[in-house]
């Protein structure tokens, strides 16, 4: 009689691999039970494809719904999830669907699924208050150069070499022409949600590194170091101060001032 | 190790996403929701409105992660992630299934079943205890809905829950409309099922919708899905009928997860299911008892 351990390892063939030989002769029930394992196989990869599917409407949309259910058919076959938060499920599924065979001809599928799934992420983020400036008015100049920023949940900061921005605004708005030719183009975008709503922006390149360092931890001064490297004159006072005033920050993570501005 | 609030005899609602914003908006008259933590551990902002719903309303928390089955071990960070929102909601129940989900690090989104011996005992009772302590909290256990079986079991679904509640000390979900579809998928007697549950361990009650398809193997006779997509079938009502006279007043769940109808059609789903329990004790008025703990 085989173990627990071993028949469960049959029973995710089964159910992920459809591959029922190692489990078929152990099941009973019905007149067939090898039959009654499809309703398991069926459940795991339906429901999980329709996951995928409600992460990526814009991306079905651009790609024709059964293109997109196929490539998730096989994505939850490769990848099956780690964990049992289905909401954190499809993360990796734009890098597999640029890989997937046909996807060749959209170089910026990619790019047009991650912001898909970080539009899907945002919306979800709740915004906390923020500090006034005034808050920050008892740093001394080094001391705030040396300080991290905690930002709110919302934000991500995403770089494209085409525009799909405007891609996804034809979607949002339903306002695609019958035929648009995308150019390839950079674009630097900030992504900026809560409570159910989002809004994408452009950023200039300088302007994003220094926003996407301190979203990374780096200090106030390190990230304005990144953002000189792409912009001589770009003044680090003044997107420090911006990004206050625009409610980005939720506080600090000086270690000399406790974590809080 | 218990919640001190408490939880009405009255038919509760599953409480899903897509209704979130119109109970905190509405709130609707419910005595409780019912919530799967797993849907709200990665949204934070339909956390938030649940915790604002949570002011008005007892809570029971429905694992459907928890994969006290898994031969691989408890995932403690999920259980963690649960506890941490349990906490916050302190609710009246905390439930989840005789399944198994995880596999070597992959977790399978189902309730997948388990042969019935000595060895699924042990496992599944040394598992429940991890999760109570992990969670700090009485853990309700629910039968499954079955589709097949083992040929490798060594005794029933029934002595095996009566056996696991007995070594681990938990007490039981009783959902009735799993009881009536495993006793038709699998050919046994749902009442006789009902009559063999221990009757002071039974603390919840649930009922949701299947759906019927044919069963492939024999064509003209049909094999029953446990979908929740559909109303409760009139069988099932005459299940729980009998379910409430043996058990007494349970707080009972409506449950409804896919095609999700309007919350309107939730709560007169709730409501029958009040009248059923009514003319089944044949009793007036509505007790309230605290949650054994």
């Amino acid at each position: 009689m085989p173990s627990l351990a071993e028949m469960q390892l049959r029973i995710r063939r089964a159910v992920v691999d459809s591959d029922a030989v190692g489990i078929a002769p152990l099941l009973v029930g019905g007149r067939d039970p090898r039959r009654r394992l499809a309703i398991y196989q069926r459940h795991y990869r339906s429901s999980l494809v329709a996951a995928i599917g409600s992460k990526f409407p814009a991306t079905a949309w651009l790609l024709g719904t059964p293109f997109l259910d196929e490539a998730a058919r096989q994505f939850v076959r490769q990848q099956p999830p780690a964990a049992p938060c289905i909401a954190e499920y499809g993360e990796e599924f734009p890098r597999f669907l640029s890989n997937y065979p046909g996807a060749a001809r959209l170089p910026y599928l990619y790019s047009f699924g991650e912001l898909e799934w970080h539009l899907g992420q945002v919306a979800i983020a709740v915004d906390r208050p923020t500090p006034a400036l005034e808050a920050f008015s008892g740093f001394e100049i080094n001391t705030l150069m040396d300080t991290g920023l905690t930002l709110q949940a919302g934000l991500r900061y995403l770089y494209a070499s085409w525009p799909v921005d405007d891609l996804m605004k034809l979607y949002l708005t339903d306002t695609a022409p019958a035929e648009y030719r995308l150019a390839p183009a950079d674009v630097w975008l900030e992504v900026r949600g809560s409570r159910g709503e989002f809004r994408i922006g452009r950023l200039d390149a300088a302007e994003f590194l220094f926003r996407k360092a301190v979203l990374d931890g780096e200090s106030i001064g390190a990230a304005g170091e990144r953002a000189l490297d792409a912009n001589t004159g770009f003044d680090v006072g003044r997107a420090f101060t911006t990004l206050v005033r625009t409610g980005h920050v939720i506080g600090t993570t000086s270690r000399d001032r406790g974590g809080q501005a | 190790m218990s919640s001190n609030r408490w939880v009405p005899m009255g038919a509760g609602v599953g409480l899903r996403l897509p209704h979130v914003v119109e109970i905190v908006a509405t709130r609707p008259s419910v005595p409780w929701l019912e919530i799967h933590p797993e849907n709200f551990l990665a949204n934070p902002h339909a956390t938030e409105l649940l915790l604002e719903a949570r002011r008005d309303y007892p809570i029971s928390v429905h694992t459907v992660g928890v994969s006290v089955g898994s031969v691989g071990g408890i995932d403690h960070v999920h259980l963690r992630r649960v506890r941490t929102l349990v906490d916050m909601v302190d609710p009246v129940l905390v439930s989840g299934h005789l399944a198994w989900s995880t596999h070597d690090g992959e977790y399978l989104n189902d309730l997948l079943p388990l042969p019935y011996d000595e060895e699924t005992l042990r496992l599944v009772a040394a598992h429940i205890e991890e999760v109570q302590d992990g969670l700090g909290r009485p853990y309700l256990l629910e039968n499954p809905s079955s589709y097949l079986g083992f040929d490798t079991s060594t005794m029933g679904e029934l002595e095996f829950l009566c056996e696991l509640v007995r070594r681990s000390g938990c007490r039981l979900l009783c959902d009735v409309s799993n009881v009536y579809l495993s006793a038709h998928n699998m050919g046994y007697d749902p009442y006789k099922y009902i009559d063999g549950l221990p009757v002071g361990d039974v603390g919840e009650l649930h009922l949701g919708g299947f759906t019927p398809e044919e069963d492939e193997a024999e064509p003209g006779a049909e094999i029953l899905i446990d979908t929740h997509a559909a109303r409760i079938a009139e069988p099932v009502w005459e299940l729980y009928a009998h379910a409430v006279r043996r058990f007494g007043p349970k707080p009972t769940l409506i449950e409804w997860d896919n095609d999700i109808p309007s919350f309107a059609v939730l709560l007169a789903e709730a409501r029958r299911a009040d009248e059923v329990a009514a003319a089944a004790r044949a009793l007036a008025p509505e007790p309230r008892c605290a949650v054994a703990g």
